[in-house]
């Protein structure tokens, strides 16, 4: 222990600087593991830690030739794994593997820069996968070490302890944070310059288009707020809330995705609208309301099952899907209000010609084989044979409201067949995992079935009447196929999880989130503490959503109207900031000024006084100290310097004795008393 | 590099503007041997790196701007105040100090002559990574790198290689930090008033020293053979090296109170002298070829370096100018800077 310790300290400049510089690069990737594959973590890991094992010894870099071998392994495989080397997840696949790889060449001053600025980039790019207040802090963290070793790269004198570059960067990043402030706040946001790819918003807060199993699970544990409803009339029933978001029906056996990622066909959607539009039926009255959407960076609008017709959002192009989804041409980067018109009386699809995409039926080979086997026992079944595909469902939730099934958000990890472990294993998941169990059933029974996403719920607000979905009220459900008794086909909702459930969309009750280790130690031991700290924490991660992540053109024109601007603009916020640009240079302008200008007033006071000697005739060399002037004083005049030497000798008393016998104020009155010698 | 570089350069039209700006910039400065660095004397520009972080904060904000990350906004812009402040830190590692040349020594041509620069810093804060080095040298570690200590100062030395002989101001010398990020160059040109006088180059192997001429009037040829007896004592003269004094007679008479020193009387001091002579310092051995007068000065300044480790006594005659045989310190520097100043 020691004796590493001792050669850590005992490392030459060159070797000290890498290592550091190592372990700040494996900082700001340690995050990213989770979201990168797992060669590449193993790969990074490999190099770092090969690299930090060639300086611990200052044994020599390899040579160029393993550079290019390893670039192009990881050329091979990042194509292997994302069939593609651009793209964000190939992108970031390819930028931490170049980082570390140029650690291996830090052979010039110019390549140290180049993984400088990659490092900086890779500390971007966790932020595609969490915005979290946790990620925040980590990557702060990871920016003050690589300016550190930044800093430290210039200083060359000797072997400066780190310490100091630490502290001069640090200061930097103290100083410069009014400024990141400033630009912050008035930055204008823009909306993306160019179209990002499709996977750009995977993996952000809210529903994405995806569902692995564990996504909603997570969305769980968030309180924000995902929008704010208020409704013309009555709230509709408590069964009806469902805010229909994104429709999934292609399955791989790991993952659910949005059926137009599969067929890749937007236009063949568009084309299809209106005919599929009108194979909806509404009955009864519409439920009408504004919905106000916090900005999900997202283009589809969630609209309550099921609206017929285009919500009302002005300056945006809606279209439909033909999973009855609402897109806008744009993401949603804003908060945004649209008015829309919903009918929770409705049926979807009323011809038995209504033909049914083979898709909704398809499912992967070689996964859930019991499940499988169950879906063949139940067709076996004459009753439910006779029944058709209503009894099918009726005996699938009869089998979930039975059957010992649990409603929990600690699940554990699902394995390999998640709908075989989740019928016959563990019994117990939350929404998403009955949902997908269920339509995979479903689906082995050659039932048309697939998955809707969406928000199940909410809560009114007691003050304004507002009617509030957060997050945490992120739902899966199924949607089936069935031909009722008369022989009309169409969509129907099935929410599974009602049945394990009944509380989760009847009265809308939540699981909490069962506390970690330190959080049940802290129960035992202070309950109240243990509340005030959860409620402290909450209460910080809701200001970090709302000023940081959800802070949005609206909020920075809203701060300009508070500040006195009557219709501000964008354009105003840029006049505003190049203000502040011009008001704060010009400041500094007038500070060097008085900078120039300030001097020592003791030094001040001597210049005075040998300025005043040269006039008379004695030139004294800069620099005199007052005692020399003294004696030179009183050389060139004689007698009549005696009063000069003498305040000369006070002034020099007054700078280097222990106990001064005048103070510096009383110079300079003498100085204007003193009598001169001629 | 440099000497690859330079041909190309005189023929390029922007390279020769360049130099002709900066030589004009440069006769603007004033000549002074200690500057304080000010807003000013104190230069900023953006280095390779800097441009290079400038285009890693654009990829980031049009990162943060594609996939509306405010983080990555925050990130950004942080990035962007830090490298603010570093342009000022950077300007402020030079502003403000104090640079004292310290009058160099003479020099012999073709070695390295050094100055020292003392550093001044005021502040309460220590300045980190100053270099110092003369303007025009374009070698690789022609940097002097040194930390100033708050309220304190620090000595650099420079070294730089006197490109002809005689009295001559010491170059232009310049003072860069790129301290603490590496993104800007801040840099001094700083044209120091003190001169540094240099010697002519001895010459490597010279041939051996002249026979010693005989003095006027003398019976030389007689005894010429007996060089290197004594022939008695005389009284001191100033110029006689020590090892004629008679120690022994010293000791004798200093303790009976007298401080009259003796010294021996050689024929040889008497009657021969050495005389360094520029018209016959051209001849190379047997042959009559003559050389250039560098090429006389080089030898003569040998010469003397010979003579005087040698211990001899020797003049030097120089083409309007003559310097009486003496030997000593004091009489090697006059001859030598007469050597310089030819």
């Amino acid at each position: 222990m020691a004796s590493w310790l001792q050669h850590l300290y005992a490392l030459p400049r060159d070797g000290r600087d890498t290592i550091f510089l190592l372990v700040v690069i494996g900082w700001v990737l340690v995050p990213q593991t989770a979201n990168l594959p797992l060669w590449c973590s193993a790969l990074s890991a490999a190099i770092l830690c090969w690299r930090g094992w060639l300086a611990w010894g200052s044994r020599p870099l390899p040579s160029r030739w393993w550079l290019f071998g390893l670039l192009g392994l990881t050329l091979a495989a990042t194509l292997f794994t994302h069939r593609s080397v651009l793209g964000r997840d190939a992108g970031v696949t390819l930028i931490v593997v170049l980082l570390t790889l140029k650690t291996l060449e830090l052979r010039a001053r110019r390549d140290a820069f180049v993984v400088f600025f990659l490092g900086f980039f890779t500390m971007l790019t966790n932020f595609f996968f969490s915005q979290s207040l946790l990620t925040a802090a980590a990557m702060l963290v990871g920016l003050l070490g690589l300016l550190t070793a930044l800093v430290n790269a210039h200083m060359p004198v000797g072997r400066p302890p780190l310490k100091v570059a630490a502290k001069t960067a640090a200061s930097m990043a103290l100083i410069g944070a009014p400024i990141m402030v400033v630009l912050f706040m008035l930055f204008p946001r823009l909306a993306p310059l160019w179209g990002i790819p499709s996977d750009a918003l995977a993996g952000r807060s809210g529903l994405s288009s995806t569902m692995q199993i564990g996504n909603i699970a997570t969305l769980a544990l968030d309180e924000s707020v995902a929008m704010r409803i208020k409704f013309e009339g009555p709230p509709p029933r408590a069964n009806d809330l469902y805010f229909r978001g994104p429709v999934l029906s292609y399955f791989d056996g790991r993952e659910w995705r949005h059926n137009s990622i599969r067929l890749g066909a937007r236009l063949g959607t568009r084309l299809l609208q209106g005919q599929k539009t009108m194979a909806v039926q509404v009955d009864g009255p519409p439920v009408r309301y504004e919905a106000t959407v916090e900005p999900s960076n997202r283009p589809w609008l969630m609209v309550l099952d099921m609206a017929a017709t285009a919500p009302e959002l002005p300056g945006h192009e809606l279209r439909i899907t033909n999973e009855m989804q609402w897109f806008s041409d744009r993401p949603l980067t804003d908060v945004t209000r649209y008015k829309a018109e919903s009918y929770p009386n409705f049926r979807y699809g009323p011809t038995a010609q209504l033909v049914v995409p083979p898709e909704y039926r398809e499912l992967p080979v070689g996964f859930d084989p019991r499940t499988q086997q169950l879906a063949q026992e139940m067709m076996r079944d004459p009753a439910l044979r006779a029944g058709g595909s209503s009894a099918m469902v009726d005996s699938a939730l009869r089998r979930l409201k039975t059957g010992g099934y649990r409603y929990t958000l600690e699940p554990g990890v699902y394995g390999e067949h998640t709908a075989d472990e989740f019928w016959f294993d563990r019994k117990e998941g939350f929404c998403e995992h009955i949902a997908s169990a269920f339509v995979i059933l479903m689906r082995n029974l050659n039932i048309p079935a697939r998955i809707v996403t969406g928000y199940q719920g909410g809560e009114r607000n007691s003050v304004d009447g507002l009617w509030t979905v957060r997050q945490s009220d992120a739902h899966a459900w199924a949607e089936v196929w069935m031909v009722d008794a008369q022989g009309v086909a169409g969509w129907n909702r099935v929410d599974p999880t009602g049945a394990v459930a009944p509380g989760r969309t009847g009265a809308f009750e939540r699981l909490r989130v069962a506390p970690g280790v330190v959080g049940t130690a802290m129960n035992a031991v202070n309950p109240e503490l243990a509340a005030s700290f959860r409620a402290a924490w909450e209460a910080v991660n809701n200001r970090w959503n709302q000023w940081v992540l959800n802070y949005t053109q609206s909020k920075q024109l809203d701060l300009l109207k508070n500040i006195g601007f009557d219709s501000p603009s964008w354009e105003d916020l840029a006049y505003v900031l190049l203000g502040i640009l011009v008001g704060v240079s010009s400041v500094g302008a007038l500070w060097t000024l008085w900078e120039r200008q300030r001097q020592d007033p003791w030094l001040r006071l001597l210049h005075r006084t040998c300025d005043r000697l040269r006039k008379a005739g004695l030139d004294l060399p800069a620099h005199t100290p007052p005692r020399l002037v003294a004696e030179a004083a009183q050389r060139h005049f004689g007698a009549t310097a005696t009063a000069l030497a003498d305040w000369l000798l006070l002034l020099e008393a007054q700078r280097y004795a222990r106990d001064p016998q005048a103070s510096l104020a009383t110079l300079q009155r003498q100085y204007r008393q003193l009598s001169w010698p001629q | 590099m440099s000497a690859r570089l330079n041909i190309p350069s005189l023929i390029n039209p922007f390279a020769f503007a360049r130099r002709r700006f900066r030589q004009w910039w440069q006769a603007r400065l004033p000549q002074t041997d200690t500057l304080t660095l000010t807003q000013r004397n104190v230069y900023i520009l953006p280095t390779g790196p800097g441009f290079m972080l400038a285009i890693t904060l654009m990829a980031l904000l049009v990162a943060s701007i594609n996939y509306q990350l405010n983080l990555g906004y925050l990130l950004t812009f942080l990035l962007a105040g830090s490298a603010v402040i570093g342009m000022h830190v950077c300007h402020g590692t030079l502003r403000g100090l104090s640079m004292r040349l310290i009058a160099p020594d003479p020099q012999f041509m073709g070695a390295s002559a050094t100055m020292d620069v003392n550093l001044v810093n005021d502040r309460r804060s220590t300045r980190y990574s100053i270099g110092l080095a003369v303007l025009d040298a374009t070698h690789e570690d022609r940097w002097t790198w040194t930390d100033v200590p708050a309220q304190g100062a620090a000595n650099v030395q420079v070294a730089f290689k006197p490109t002809h002989r005689g009295l001559q101001h010491v170059p232009p010398l310049t003072a860069e930090t790129r301290f603490p990020l590496g993104t800007f160059r801040v840099w001094t040109v700083w044209r120091p008033a003190a001169q540094v006088l240099v010697y002519p180059m001895p010459e490597h192997m010279p041939p051996p020293l002249p026979p010693g001429e005989a003095i006027a009037g003398g019976a030389a040829a007689l005894r010429s053979q007996n060089s290197g007896e004594f022939d008695g004592v005389r009284a001191y003269r100033r110029g006689d090296p020590l090892k004629l004094v008679v120690w022994k007679k010293a000791a004798k008479s200093l303790a009976s109170g007298s401080d009259d020193l003796v010294s021996r009387d050689t024929q040889q001091a008497q009657r021969w002298e050495l005389w360094l002579d520029f018209s016959h310092a051209g001849r190379h051995g047997n042959t009559s070829q003559v050389a250039d007068m560098e090429h006389r000065l080089s030898r003569l300044c040998a010469w003397v370096l010979q003579a005087d480790k040698l211990d001899l006594h020797y003049g030097l005659r120089l083409p309007g100018r003559e310097i009486s045989p003496a030997s000593g310190e004091a009489h090697r520097r006059r001859c030598l800077e007469a050597l310089a100043l030819c």
